[in-house]
């Protein structure tokens, strides 16, 4: 008989074949893609840096913003590193749910394999199947950057692995609530209010009140774009002249999103009882 | 107490669901290559019963054996020698025969050639052999049966927990699944939940008649209508009277 890492890595095998047959897969490298090549032609045809200059000078008449190729990378990171995560969502919304939506439950758990190994298998299927389009954002990112401005900030790949560590956080909390609802489709959606719309308004009611919702992560996420440290007076949100986000703060909030809904989602789908 | 003979033991085993009792104190010792059918009204607790044993519920009290380890202790241990169908499984639709027998073949420890060729074998055995590298979503209800019970005969087990195999079959379905079955039943245990008393007859040789979760009648089919001077539907339709 196999040892549990054995099975762990035949799961995850297996997963990984059937996130790559999904149509859902090939959709976001597509979408991603595309969002890259929009955020780089928005970038230079309405000539950003100008109205950005524009922008600044109303708060202070001094301020002058130069194309230089960290710009160019924190404009298209924001969306680039940051749309594949919410895709994840989408890879990991019914990754539990369906074993008992869909009754596949009824083939797989008579297996002599422990419920944890399925579940950490279905994750690393879901991180790599995320990694793969962020790293292909990314590639998408570099080759512009070198193609405009020969050259690769350094930022670039902080900016990257805060992507992969926001991205696995996404994933555990995607994996709770699949692990929690009936259905693929509510884990997914309930994932998606919770992330883009619950914590939004938590973190922005927090912000107001004068308090830094360093705990949130949506506000330790927003790293992945102020790595750049790029400020400019004017602009609302994290890039504008309020407070960013600690970076080694933000690591340590997400990897406890990580950890923290991941084991919880263990520990429910271990207990749960395929009726 | 255990003993290696019984491949089955079930021990006064009780399930709620919330405040409906499914199953009320079922006890059932099923030997070494025994063929039991646990035959009962729809809603009577066969069901229930064969979750707990393929790990799936929890029960509410008692417990389970198989081949002497519990199941509800040592799930993946007591499963090791099992082949299960439960309800009517679903299948990964974007896998192919091959690719699911070879996940599930792997994870039962199997591998390389011996796993290639066991999955042709079980593939020819319930006529899917041309339907080998076909997504499974694809597939009609009768050809994911057809491949629910290759997956249960795939690592040969000694014990076989079938939970309504032949449902969703047409006729001739029916009759080739029957056949498999009689001869995939050799020196297997197999404990058969099923409704077709006609079913039942030509593949088991004793038969668990459960009711509203209690167990009615566990006897040999030939005995039953010895007893009772009737045929087993007589039997089934005297012992359930005043079932809904």
């Amino acid at each position: 008989m196999n040892s549990e890492f054995e099975k762990l890595k035949i799961v995850s095998r297996y997963e990984l074949l059937k996130q790559f047959r999904r149509k859902r897969f090939y959709g976001a490298v597509i979408i991603t893609i595309l969002a890259q090549i929009l955020a780089i032609v928005l970038y230079k045809g309405l000539n950003l840096p100008g109205a950005l200059t524009d922008l600044a000078r109303r708060i202070d008449p001094s301020t002058t913003i130069n194309d230089t190729s960290k710009l160019f990378a924190w404009f298209i990171t924001s969306l680039g590193l940051t749309l594949p995560i919410l895709f994840s969502v989408f890879f990991a919304g019914d990754s539990i749910a369906s074993e008992f939506e869909n009754k596949t439950g009824y083939l797989l758990f008579p297996n002599p394999v422990k419920r944890r190994t399925i579940v950490i298998g279905k994750y690393i299927a879901c991180f790599i199947a995320t990694t793969v389009v962020l790293i292909i954002a990314y590639v998408v990112s570099v080759t512009a950057l070198l193609g405009f401005y020969r050259q690769l900030p350094f930022e670039t790949w902080g900016a990257l692995g805060l992507s992969i560590v926001l991205a696995s956080s996404v994933l555990s909390l995607a994996f709770l609530f699949s692990s929690l609802l009936k259905g693929g489709m509510g884990a997914t959606i309930g994932t998606l209010l919770t992330y883009l719309l619950i914590f939004p308004i938590v973190s922005g009611s927090l912000s107001t009140s004068g308090h830094q919702p360093w705990f949130m992560l949506n506000y330790a996420g927003n790293s992945v774009t102020s790595i750049y440290g790029i400020k400019i007076p004017g602009l609302g949100g994290e890039m504008g002249a309020g407070p960013t986000p600690d970076l080694t703060v933000s690591l340590f909030v997400m990897l406890a999103y990580f950890v923290f809904p991941f084991l919880l989602s263990i520990w429910i789908t271990k207990r749960r009882e395929m009726i | 107490m255990l003993t290696m003979r019984e491949s089955i033991n079930i021990e006064n085993l009780s399930k709620y669901y919330n405040s409906f009792l499914a199953l009320e104190n079922l006890s059932l010792k099923v030997k070494m290559n025994e063929d039991v059918a646990l035959v009962g009204p729809n809603g009577a607790g066969k069901s229930t019963a064969i979750k707990i044993l393929c790990g799936l519920i929890y029960p509410s009290s008692g417990t389970a054996y198989i081949n002497g380890i519990n199941v509800v202790e040592e799930r993946e241990r007591a499963l090791a020698n099992v082949g299960a169908i439960v309800e009517t499984p679903e299948f990964y639709p974007f896998l192919t025969p091959n690719e699911t027998l070879s996940y599930l073949g792997r994870l039962r420890g199997m591998g390389g050639p011996d796993l290639s060729s066991r999955i042709k074998e079980v593939l020819h055995l319930v006529k899917l052999d041309e339907w080998a590298g076909v997504r499974i979503e694809k597939f009609s209800r009768g050809m994911k049966q057809r491949l629910a019970l290759a997956q249960a005969l795939l690592h040969n087990p000694t014990i076989l927990i079938l939970d309504e195999p032949t449902l969703g079959l047409d006729p001739r379905g029916l009759v080739e699944m029957r056949e498999i079955l009689k001869k995939a039943r050799k020196d297997k245990t197999v404990l058969f939940a099923s409704h077709m008393l006609a079913e039942v007859v030509q593949v088991c040789d004793k038969i668990a008649l459960i009711d509203h979760g209690h167990l009615l009648v566990y006897d040999s089919i030939p005995h039953l209508r010895k007893k009772y001077h009737k045929s087993l539907e007589g039997v089934y339709l005297k012992l359930t009277e005043g079932a809904i």
